[in-house]
């Protein structure tokens, strides 16, 4: 009475999802992909990218978090479970899904670079990677924060001169 | 002259930055939590009347993330820093950083985190001040010096890293051909571990106790003793249960030791509270190491002593005299305290995971500081502390009995604890007898008795 319904292919396997989550847990992921067949493995953590290097350059590197484009589906947000292979494998084409810039520094966030100045980036600005999105002033240090991808800007998330933490949303964007 | 302090930022995370919370809102100061991302549903955060996001999981880039912590204090408006124990705590470099902003650091001068974080130096300033240190070296500049070293001192000897301490870096030396090998290694390893090779030798003692002088100290040079504590339950150099006083101390040797550990504070100008840990062989103390925060095991002092150490720290650092404090403390009762932690209680390999029912004792005499909940995950990124029972009772058998007592009514469900060994221990006929020392859970431990502690706990 004990076992799953392993002969019914339309369900996953219950053990199988545990396993996930339990990977899922241990090294703090934010996404795991799978797709069977011909094997496409992607874990992904977002806190990665900021610890690798850029230290150098004096400029951070924006955390990038992803959004699973709004499905029928029941929101995904709170729970971190990974979707069943039953779904319908959602068709991955790049540009579609949003993403989020999201601030690497705690600080005092600025659009510009003077009061003087223009914003580095509007609404709708296309944006190359490598280029400058925003500031983030901590105790009279200014880190500029440079876009890692190119993408359109879509809404800025913050007012000029607001406290940021680590992780705070700054921009959201399309990836181009 | 006094600063004032309205709004004190806490660079820690777990109980102990909910101790320090706990003790600002009695003195009505306002809070500022930090936390990273794997804390975000830490107690500690939920607590603070503010909190800011600094950083990862990973402590490198959030809880010793310097330059976030002091953006964060800045962002919020905090005019003093509380350390906690661990991660900055010892750092001087921070405590300077924070001054330099034109905040308190509550905690003493970087100088004294300097002289008491170089094992070498600590030991030279200490054996100038009259304290007794064990015959040893100054750092070793190679084989040559040790092996001659060690035939003055007489074997077995001990080798130790001047970054070192709390029980890291250590080795014993029973055989002379030994000694040129082990130091080579053991000097790669200190410099793997603390960025620096430099080894010391001291004689080593066979089956010494660990007691510490709890002191405090004000920035006008008056420094007081707040009794000892006995802290010899160890695995692997880390404590797992602390007493307060130590039952085998005479009254003599208590004032002694108490009075020695005075007098070292003073000779270092030192500020704040402060712990002057001591090996004691039979009827002689030698100088280990000095900590230069709050302790983990502050707590039991606090039940014997009835004084809010964290409170004291606070208001010390503002530059207040001693006043109140500055008396003759005497014991009233017993204190023990046992540190629960996630891990395995036999391997004593950590063990994170979430906590699916937790039920934490209570009734008189009964103290438990805790930042964990139903539903609290133990984050494999930092230590495995999920809390510590503290009981206090007229006497030790008294105690024991309370603790016995307490012990029986937690329950942790979801993850694996210590608590069985705990129970274990507490029925141990040389712990019972107050007669151990610091090898005693080691040489004694008996797996199969502990998990027949755990089959119970689960019948």
């Amino acid at each position: 009475m004990s076992s799953e319904p392993r002969d019914n292919n339309t369900l996953p396997d219950l053990r199988y999802i545990r396993e996930l989550a339990k990977v899922f847990r241990q090294y703090d992921l934010d996404e795991i992909e799978i797709e069977n067949g011909e094997q496409r493995v992607l874990l992904r953590r977002s806190d990665f990218p900021a610890a690798s290097a850029s230290a150098a350059s004096g400029a951070g590197r924006p955390v990038v978090e992803y959004q699973v484009p709004a499905a029928p589906a029941p929101a995904p947000a709170p729970s971190p479970i990974v979707a069943g292979g039953a779904a319908a494998p959602a068709p991955a084409s790049a540009g579609t899904s949003d993403a989020f810039i999201t601030s690497p520094f705690v600080g005092t966030f600025y659009r510009s670079s003077s009061p003087e100045s223009p914003s580095f980036v509007e609404v709708g600005t296309t944006v190359q990677r490598g280029q400058t999105l925003c500031i983030v002033e901590a105790m009279k240090l200014f880190n500029e924060l440079e876009a890692e991808f190119p993408c359109v800007i879509e809404a800025v998330l913050l007012d000029n001169a607001q406290p940021v933490e680590y992780g705070s949303k700054l921009f959201r964007v399309r990836k181009l | 002259m006094t600063v004032e302090i309205r709004k004190v930022l806490i660079a820690n995370r777990g109980e102990i930055a909910l101790r320090v919370i706990r003790a600002c809102r009695e003195l009505g100061l306002k809070t500022v939590a930090v936390y990273s991302t794997a804390d975000a549903h830490s107690l500690h955060v939920r607590f603070a009347d503010e909190a800011v996001c600094i950083g990862p999981g990973q402590a490198a880039q959030s809880y010793l993330n310097i330059k976030h912590i002091i953006a964060a204090a800045e962002l919020t408006g905090a005019d003093a820093v509380h350390p906690g124990y661990g991660f900055l705590a010892e750092r001087a470099e921070f405590a300077e950083i924070v001054q330099k902003c034109g905040m308190t650091f509550i905690g003493p001068d970087p100088i004294h985190m300097q002289v008491m974080g170089d094992k070498v130096r600590a030991r030279v300033t200490m054996a100038a001040a009259g304290v007794p240190v064990l015959p040893g070296t100054g750092v070793l500049s190679g084989a040559v010096e040790a092996l001659a070293a060690a035939e003055r001192i007489g074997l077995p000897v001990i080798l130790k890293a001047s970054a070192g301490g709390g029980g890291r870096g250590m080795k014993i030396i029973r055989d002379m051909r030994a000694l040129p090998s082990t130091l080579e290694t053991a000097q790669l390893e200190a410099f793997k571990a603390f960025g620096c090779g430099d080894m010391y030798l001291e004689r080593y003692v066979q089956s010494p106790r660990h007691v510490e002088v709890q002191i405090v100290a004000d920035k006008h040079g008056d420094a007081v003793h707040l009794l000892e504590r006995e802290c010899s339950v160890q695995r692997r150099h880390q404590k797992v249960i602390e007493e307060a006083p130590c039952s085998v101390l005479s009254d003599e040797l208590r004032a002694d030791m108490c009075a020695t550990a005075v007098k070292a504070a003073k000779a270092i100008g030192y500020h704040s509270l402060g712990t002057f840990e001591f090996l004691l062989d039979g009827d002689h103390f030698y100088f280990m190491e000095m900590n230069t925060r709050v302790q983990v095991e502050h707590c039991v002092t606090e039940m014997i002593t009835g004084i809010d150490l964290v409170q004291e720290q606070i208001r010390l650092a503002t530059g207040e005299p001693l006043a109140h404090l500055n008396r003759e403390h005497k014991p009233r009762g017993h204190a023990i305290e046992c540190r629960i932690n996630a891990e395995d209680p036999v391997t004593f390999a950590p063990r994170p995971g979430t906590i699916s029912a937790v039920h934490f004792p209570g009734g008189f005499g009964v103290r438990v500081d805790s930042h964990v909940y139903t539903g609290y995950t133990v984050s494999p990124h930092y230590d495995s502390m999920v809390g510590k029972l503290i009981v206090h009772a007229p006497d030790r058998p008294r105690a024991i009995q309370r603790m016995r007592r307490a012990l029986g009514e937690c329950v942790i469900e979801g993850i694996p604890t210590n608590l069985p060994l705990h129970r274990w221990l507490l029925k141990q006929p040389a712990f019972v007898s107050g007669k151990y020392d610091t090898h005693f859970l080691e040489a004694n431990l008996d797996p199969e008795a502990i998990r027949a502690e755990v089959d119970a706990e689960q019948a």
